[in-house]
């Protein structure tokens, strides 16, 4: 019986402290689909661009980064924290049919990169903007002459999905058909969206891009990275190192701006700040929850240990008649229930290690990352949960006069 | 004395003669109910809780004229007042004109800056909010553009739209970071707004709601049909985001509590049946006696029930007392009670308990008592 219960607590430990570790990871991966929260532009290009609408000239579109660096994201000291990223390049266009100019971005949609490294990387906008609703389908970066058009402007120029519309821009002109009208509630909705190598070629800027969005896993803010966002030069060396070396979206962004030319990174806060939030309230929240209930189980497994140890005092007193010392007849009676409880530990190790997974395929179609120091923290957990189940109890029974408890009183 | 009155007092007198016993019975229902009651008191809360907490993404519902014109006053009460009052986190009206710093052109932006903080919780201000009339939050780029550092004085010109030409002081209290547009813009109070450029109605009205994605369409539903002129529009990105966050959140929630529940139940039942198989002897002494099984039966369910009941009842007040604490500590906020909650909690440890007693008194009365008595 105290195997069994031992074996449950401890699964419940394992599931529970499993979980409550790799919950963050977890978590932060889920609010990806918030979008990118960091934004590459060029140096000196200002967010001019975004208020007045002003594309062409006046030190806005002449500057650039360029498609052929963009690999290079995946070869920072936090590469692997780089989930995906995107490029659009924008530019100012004529659509037949309307008077004002429209805003046309080629970007990719679901592009396959191959990276310095001899990698392959899957990218594009489709995996950014989850939260967009599609009518009609999504374009494929290999769609020449096909076009996305925003639900507002396709309203306003009476589009439907399957209709042509012809685009100039820059004197190129090129007809397009219409191949998905999307709705995503801001901005975007007056846009005209192209594959980005058309955009290039009808705007004559090939291998250029004007923008990229890049969603990144990172850490949440203190005040080490709010001091290196404003100016990384003021740290010292080894706070500089500490800063380097950790997942703020501050030090992401100052790797960015190391590896592609004359580029700005600048975390969207909406997205970066809010993150933050969220995670640590979610990691509180299971931290709490775990502590709270290995307390109950805790509770209950030495509350059966006393019931067990209180069920023997006719052994304890008979083998003091025998003439056994306390010292040998608690040693006897621990090592017992010791030995029981790591057998129950061990199973219950595995049994947890089940119901970790279980959740984790369940409500994050992934595995739970198995940590080591779950090992040790559980045995601790057992072998103290055990030890205050037996000592109380032993020293009560030992205290007692043998003739007694064999009389059975 | 009645069987009734004596069978009360069978039970009552088990239960008191062999205290250690039934303390150690009574602390695992305790601690069974109490996660219980803790646990699923959470989850109920955490839609609630996180709801509030996903409003650090800002506004998740503006609204915008339908007409090309700018909001009236009327019109954005009209549609405020559709929106249920506890649900409001913030509601922040915007007014925007172009203003000239040094001869360039700037954006302005006339807000109610108390209200902009609540529905824009992310931004990084360096410096102060403005407090007193006067004082203005400009955006990292119009800072970077005029050299300005918070503190500073400037001057703004311009005209207003009825063609008069204005020009003023102002000071710099902080200087706004966000990674968007919004670093382009100069924000000014509202009554500041208006003393520059005259009464005027709202471009977009951002509102940040503490409600889900369906309960928002309602809102803009209501808002469209009791509203002239107001054209309510969800912000996507949140709304849909959230709602994809949330579910897996508690999803997650939930099978932890199922996994910690379940292990829970059976390691009351555990102790349950370790406290009653204790007792064969006594069994095996009343079926001598000549008591028939159902009565042996009976009289172990009672106990069992009275230990379920107390250790419930116990357990829904250390539970709420537990739900409370992680409250506190997460949110910041206190939890609700669930009063559906509390009757379910004692059914439940009724359940468990009577359901762990009978197993191994069932099995006690099916053996010989010769057999039980002899303590094999």
């Amino acid at each position: 019986m105290i195997a069994f219960t031992v074996a449950l607590g401890a699964s419940l430990a394992t599931a529970m402290l499993n979980v409550m570790l790799d919950v963050g990871d977890k978590v932060n991966r889920e609010l990806k689909t918030y979008g990118a929260n960091i934004n590459v532009i060029p140096k000196e290009a200002s967010l001019l661009d975004d208020l007045y609408g002003v594309s062409e000239g006046h030190g806005v579109s002449d500057r650039h980064l360029r498609e052929s660096e963009l690999g290079r994201l995946k070869t920072i000291f936090w590469a692997f924290n780089i989930v995906d990223f995107t490029p659009y390049l924008n530019a100012e266009a004529r659509m037949s049919g309307l008077d004002a100019d429209v805003r046309l971005v080629g970007t990719w949609f679901s592009h396959r990169e191959a990276l310095p490294t001899g990698e392959t990387l899957d990218t594009g906008m489709r995996n950014m903007k989850s939260w967009w609703s599609i009518e009609g389908d999504w374009l494929s970066d290999g769609d020449a002459d096909a076009a996305m058009v925003g639900a507002l402007l396709a309203e306003r120029a009476g589009l439907s999905v399957g209709d042509a519309v012809a685009l100039e821009s820059a004197g190129a002109r090129r007809e397009l058909t219409i191949k998905g009208i999307f709705e995503a509630g801001s901005a975007e909705d007056e846009r005209v969206y192209v594959p980005l190598s058309v955009a290039q070629e009808m705007t004559g800027r090939p291998g250029l891009v004007s923008s990229v969005e890049v969603s990144a896993l990172t850490t949440p803010d203190n005040e080490l990275s709010r001091r290196a966002a404003q100016n990384p030069k003021s740290l010292s060396v080894k706070e500089w190192e500490t800063w380097y070396c950790t997942a703020y979206v501050s030090a992401i962004c100052y790797q960015i701006e190391e590896v592609l030319t004359d580029a700005v990174a600048k975390p969207i806060r909406q997205v970066a700040e809010s993150e933050g939030t969220i995670l640590k309230k979610t990691k509180l929240l299971m931290l709490l929850i775990t502590i709270l209930s290995l307390a109950g189980a805790a509770l209950g497994i030495s509350n059966l240990v006393t019931a067990g140890v209180m069920e023997r005092s006719r052994e304890i007193g008979l083998l003091k008649a025998l003439g056994a010392g306390n010292a040998p007849v608690s040693w006897l009676i621990l090592m017992e229930i010791l030995i029981t409880g790591a057998v129950g530990g061990a199973a219950g190790y595995f049994a947890g290690l089940g119901f970790a997974q279980i959740i984790g395929r369940t409500v994050f179609d992934a595995a739970i990352n198995i940590k080591p120091m779950v090992i040790p923290l559980v045995a601790i957990l057992v072998f103290l949960v055990i030890l205050t189940g037996c000592v109380p109890s032993i020293r009560l029974l030992l205290s007692l006069r043998p003739a007694e408890v064999l009389h059975g009183r | 004395m009645t069987k009734k009155s004596m069978y009360f007092k069978m039970i009552t007198s088990a239960l008191i003669r062999r205290r250690s016993g039934m303390l150690v019975a009574l602390l695992a229902v305790a601690i069974g109910a109490t996660i219980l009651s803790g646990l699923v008191t959470v989850y109920c809360d955490i839609p609630n809780q996180m709801r509030q907490e996903f409003r650090a993404y800002g506004a998740n519902f503006i609204l915008v004229s339908a007409t090309g014109e700018t909001l009236g006053r009327d019109a954005t009460e009209a549609a405020v007042a559709c929106i249920p009052a506890s649900e409001i986190i913030g509601i922040a009206p915007y007014r925007y004109e172009t203003v000239k710093i040094n001869e360039q052109p700037f954006m302005a932006a006339g807000t109610d800056l108390a209200e902009a903080k609540k529905t824009s919780p992310y931004w990084f201000v360096s410096g102060e909010w403005p407090e007193e009339d006067g004082s203005v939050l400009i955006g990292q780029e119009v800072a970077d553009v005029i050299r300005l550092p918070a503190g500073s004085a400037f001057t703004m010109t311009g005209t207003n739209p009825r063609g008069e030409a204005f020009s003023r002081d102002f000071r710099v209290s902080g200087i706004v970071q966000t990674g968007g547009t919004e670093e382009a813009f100069i924000f000014l109070s509202l009554a500041d707004f208006a003393a520059l450029m005259g009464d005027g109605g709202f471009d977009v009205v951002e509102c940040s709601i503490s409600a889900p994605q369906a309960e928002l369409e309602a809102i803009a539903a209501r808002v469209t049909e009791s509203a002239e002129g107001v054209a309510p529009r969800l912000v996507t990105r949140v709304t849909r985001s959230e709602g994809a966050v949330l579910t897996k959140l508690q999803a997650l929630v939930f099978l932890v509590t199922a996994v910690v529940l379940l292990l829970t139940m059976i390691c009351v039942a555990t102790t349950m049946m370790a406290v009653v198989t204790e007792r064969r002897g006594e069994i095996g002494l009343k079926k001598a006696l000549g008591a028939p099984d159902g009565s042996i039966v009976a009289e172990f369910l009672g106990e069992g029930l009275f230990l379920g009941c107390m250790g419930g009842i116990l357990g829904v007040m250390l539970g709420f007392g537990f739900a409370q604490i992680i409250g506190v500590n997460v949110f910041g906020r206190a939890v609700h009670f669930q009063t559906a909650l509390a009757p379910a909690t004692v059914v439940a440890s009724i359940l468990v308990t009577g359901l762990a007693c009978l197993i191994p008194v069932r099995s006690a009365t099916e053996v010989d008592p010769a057999v039980v008595l002899r303590g094999e």
